[in-house]
């Protein structure tokens, strides 16, 4: 490979300036001679594949070489052309694979911006419902709520409405009434926020709603009242009526059946009571004992005593829910309405009994427990059609009564007052009507009867027989009338003083009493002046005008003695000169009382008689001798020791 | 039983006899107030108290009716007995004539009362123990002898009043469980009110004979 170069320098050198040249040959060959082969790689690897197709160095071959050379190279670079031309190839189809790749991804890439776009648009619509559902959902909520607060559940509805005309009542009616009623209630406030119509509406309808719902609970109601004794029905009545206080007619309208139906229960049960008797016979009814009318009459009243209490009890339980009314009072017309029943009966009984031919005693003690009775029942149901029966029956027992007895004491008075007996002694008239009297006032009994009622008791005995024994002691002399009307009289007190009540009366027959002890003690005083032959002595004591007394006839000493031995015989036994009807008096304290006042008369009248003895103008000779006695010892003898 | 309108199950019915003076309208106002009544009027005719107790964990009513002990009231009290479940037959333990009279208020009960009727004797005024003229032995054996239950109480310092109502009521109570007192029938004294419907058969009667005179 040097060769060539150096022929092309030797030419270029022959070719140019022969100066120039030369340096320029110079330093070429310099350089080729400075040139180390052997540190030259190249130049070496070169000579090694020259090596491999020049194996002998012949003219021939170094002739031939250039043209090898050039055909090796030739070959070579056409060994090269095919080889590229296949990388070529190879590039090709990659090149028209990456040309489709790209085309496709051009292709995709435009489709996701076609999809891109698209979905772009569907997003945004997707936001807008989710926010429209968003508001929606929320819109529910609250008409939920809304509803949830103003608005009855269809449970709850159905429940008040019912779902039959007889559906019952159940607990869940009250809450569902309730909860109308806060619902209506709450309204106010939905209008103080400004929902006027909705408030109003939602108002409407929940009036509407409780009102069917009460119109519903009032039928309910009356019709289940009765049934006070089931607890469930019970407690739902209690809770009814506390509704129902509400609406003051439908109100009462319960309340009347509930009393109707109660009375008529009462009357059931008084009936019962009366013809069927207790459990197994072991309490006979009460009319077995119909043949005692005190008893029946007691037993009868004496039931509806012991029932009205419960009646009380069970109405009190049925209102006591009631607070916004006053229950008092409804309480009292219902147990007035629930014993207006047995009015009728216990009347009808009662009158039976008293138009029988009872006993005088016998009507008294009627009268006298319906008194009682009427007293207990005028404040357990005041002012009810039943106490008015009972007064009704009382006053009825009490007329009859009082005709039994006017009858009595009539049969009395026209049989049997005859004319007063030889001993005065009070006629059996009066002694049987007095213990008549005593009889019936001793029943009296139960009810502390009313003064009044006694006071014309008495009167219908003591007025007409008072008479009778005015009119029979009439025909009597002076004496023994005082003495048999003091006898009557005394009687009568006697009995009557052993009672209430009768102080009036007593009054009048003392009254009586002391107008006939009056009468009598005059009578005894005349007597004992005319026995003592005191009479001329008192009157001419009484005289005024006159001379010394000795000398009066009939006021001498003589006549003195005479009277003053009479005086020692009457000191010596005083009763003696007492009328002998004196002693047919009952009383003893009337008996002292006529004795001691007529002794005081003569008593008296010796006191005038010493003290004008004693008196010198009289011109007595010895007063002393005279009269021995002193006024005090006769006072003293007499009238005791009294002064 | 508290949503009921009644706050109890059974009505009881007692009477309260005994002579005039005994205490009954003490023992009584000890039982319902808890309290001593010095001077305690007679009572006329009949008087009424109540008082709710509790026996087996049942609620009771007890409805008392006092009578009145004097002679003249004895009519009207009689009336009283019928249909009471128990009688509390009282005299005074310092006054032997209260004692002495009891078999005549025993002979009244037994001829009104249902054999059913518990009797319950009581001894009361036994705070008085120094002016005592009745023994304790001597009433306990006459309780026996005629089946009675018996306590001595006072009703001024309040011992045994309570038991004495309890124990008449307990006495009821078992009666009824044992089936002895029929509930069904009316006048028994007791009156069943909530929990047995129809417990009672006024119930019946009440449709019957409120039929009756809604048709009339």
């Amino acid at each position: 490979m040097n060769e060539p170069p150096s022929s092309a320098v030797t030419q270029d050198f022959g070719d140019n300036g022969s100066l120039g040249q030369s340096n320029v040959l110079s330093k070429r060959l310099n350089k080729i001679l400075e040139t180390r082969l052997d540190t030259d790689k190249e130049t070496l690897e070169a000579l090694k594949e020259l090596s491999n197709f020049f194996p002998e160095n012949s003219i021939q071959s170094r002739r031939n070489l250039r043209s090898k050379i050039e055909k090796r190279s030739l070959a070579i670079n056409e060994e090269f052309l095919s080889a590229f031309g296949k990388v070529k190839d190879a590039l090709d189809s990659v090149y028209n694979d990456v040309v489709s790749i790209d085309s496709e991804v051009r292709a995709m890439s435009s489709h996701l911006q076609a999809t891109r776009a698209q979905t772009h648009q569907l997003i945004d619509h997707t936001t807008q419902l989710q926010a429209q559902s968003k508001k929606l959902t929320m819109e529910q909520e609250v008409a939920n709520a809304f509803l949830e607060r103003y608005q009855l559940s269809p449970a709850e509805l159905a429940v008040l409405q019912g779902t039959s005309r007889d559906s019952p009542i159940t607990p869940a009616f009250f809450t569902a009434l309730q909860r109308a009623q806060s619902i209506h209630s709450d309204c106010r406030v939905l209008m103080q926020s400004g929902f006027q119509t909705v408030a109003l509406d939602v108002m409407e309808q929940m009036s509407l709603y409780q009102e069917a719902a009460l119109e519903r609970l009032y039928r309910w109601t009356q019709s289940h009242c009765r049934s006070m004794e089931s607890s469930e029905t019970a407690a739902l009545l209690t809770e009814a009526m506390a509704c129902l206080q509400d609406r003051p007619v439908l109100f009462k309208y319960v309340l009347d059946e509930y009393g109707s139906c109660r009375r008529a229960n009462l009357v059931g049960l008084f009936i019962d009571a009366l013809t069927k008797g207790g459990p197994g016979g072991a309490l006979k009814p009460i009319e077995m004992h119909a043949n005692d009318p005190k008893r029946y009459v007691g037993d009868m009243l004496a039931w509806l005593h012991q029932t009205i209490p419960s009646e009380r009890e069970s109405l009190i339980a049925l209102l006591r829910e009631c607070s916004k009314t006053d229950v008092t009072e409804h309480i009292h017309q219902i147990l007035a309405n629930i014993t207006e029943g047995v009015c009728h009966p216990l009347k009808v009984r009662i009158e039976r009994i008293l138009s029988t031919d009872a006993s005088t005693t016998i009507l008294y003690s009627v009268a006298s427990l319906l008194g009682y009775y009427h007293q207990i029942f005028s404040q357990v149901v005041p002012e009810s059609i039943f106490s008015n029966t009972i007064a009704e029956v009382r006053t009825l027992a009490q007329n009859r009564f009082l005709s039994a007895l006017q009858n009595r004491v009539k049969q009395h008075l026209v049989d049997r007052l005859d004319a007063p007996p030889p001993d005065l002694s009070p006629s059996t008239s009066v002694s049987a009507l007095m213990s008549l009297l005593k009889e019936v006032l001793s029943v009296a009994g139960v009810a502390d009867g009313r003064p009044e009622d006694i006071a014309k008791m008495v009167g219908v005995v003591l007025d007409p027989l008072l008479q009778a024994v005015n009119l029979s002691a009439a025909r009597l002399p002076t004496t023994d009338m005082a003495v048999y009307l003091l006898n009557c009289l005394y009687q009568m007190q006697a009995t009557l003083s052993l009672y209430g009540f009768m102080d009036d009366r007593l009054e009048r027959l003392q009254a009586q009493s002391d107008a006939q002890l009056d009468t009598l003690t005059s009578e005894q005083a005349s007597s004992l002046v005319a026995n003592l032959n005191l009479g001329p002595i008192y009157t001419i004591l009484q005289e005024t005008s006159r001379g010394p007394l000795s000398n009066v006839p009939g006021m001498d000493a003589a006549s003195l003695k005479h009277f003053l031995v009479k005086l020692d015989a009457f000191l010596g036994l005083p009763d003696m000169l007492l009328l002998p009807q004196i002693s047919l008096l009952l009383s003893t304290v009337h008996r002292n009382n006529v004795k001691h006042r007529a002794f005081e008369v003569i008593c008296t009248i010796f006191k005038q008689l010493y003290v004008a003895v004693h008196d010198p103008v009289n011109g007595y000779q010895n007063p002393n001798g005279l009269i021995p006695r002193t006024p005090e010892q006769i006072q003293e003898l007499l009238l005791g020791d009294r002064q | 039983m508290s949503v009921g309108p009644y706050n109890y199950s059974y009505i009881f019915k007692y009477i309260i006899i005994g002579d005039m003076g005994v205490g009954k309208s003490c023992l009584l106002h000890q039982f319902t107030e808890k309290k001593f009544m010095s001077d305690c009027p007679h009572t006329i005719g009949v008087e009424f108290g109540t008082r709710i107790i509790e026996v087996s964990g049942q609620k009771i009513k007890l409805q008392i009716w006092d009578t009145a002990g004097q002679e003249r009231f004895r009519a009207v009290t009689r009336s009283y007995y019928r249909g009471a479940a128990g009688a509390l037959m009282v005299y005074d333990i310092t006054r032997r004539s209260t004692y002495n009279h009891l078999s005549s208020w025993l002979t009244d009960t037994r001829n009104l009362t249902n054999p059913s009727t518990v009797i319950f004797l009581i001894g009361n005024k036994c705070d008085l123990n120094a002016a005592r003229d009745v023994t304790y032995e001597e009433a306990k054996q006459f309780a026996d002898e005629n089946g009675l239950m018996f306590v001595e109480a006072s009703a001024k310092s309040g011992e045994n009043v309570e038991e004495a109502f309890l124990e008449t009521a307990k006495k009821i109570y078992q009666s009824i469980q044992d089936g002895r007192l029929d509930l069904n029938a009316a006048e028994s004294g007791v009156q069943h009110k909530p929990s047995q419907p129809g417990g009672r058969n006024t119930l019946v009667n009440d449709q019957t004979a409120s039929k009756d005179s809604c048709s009339c």
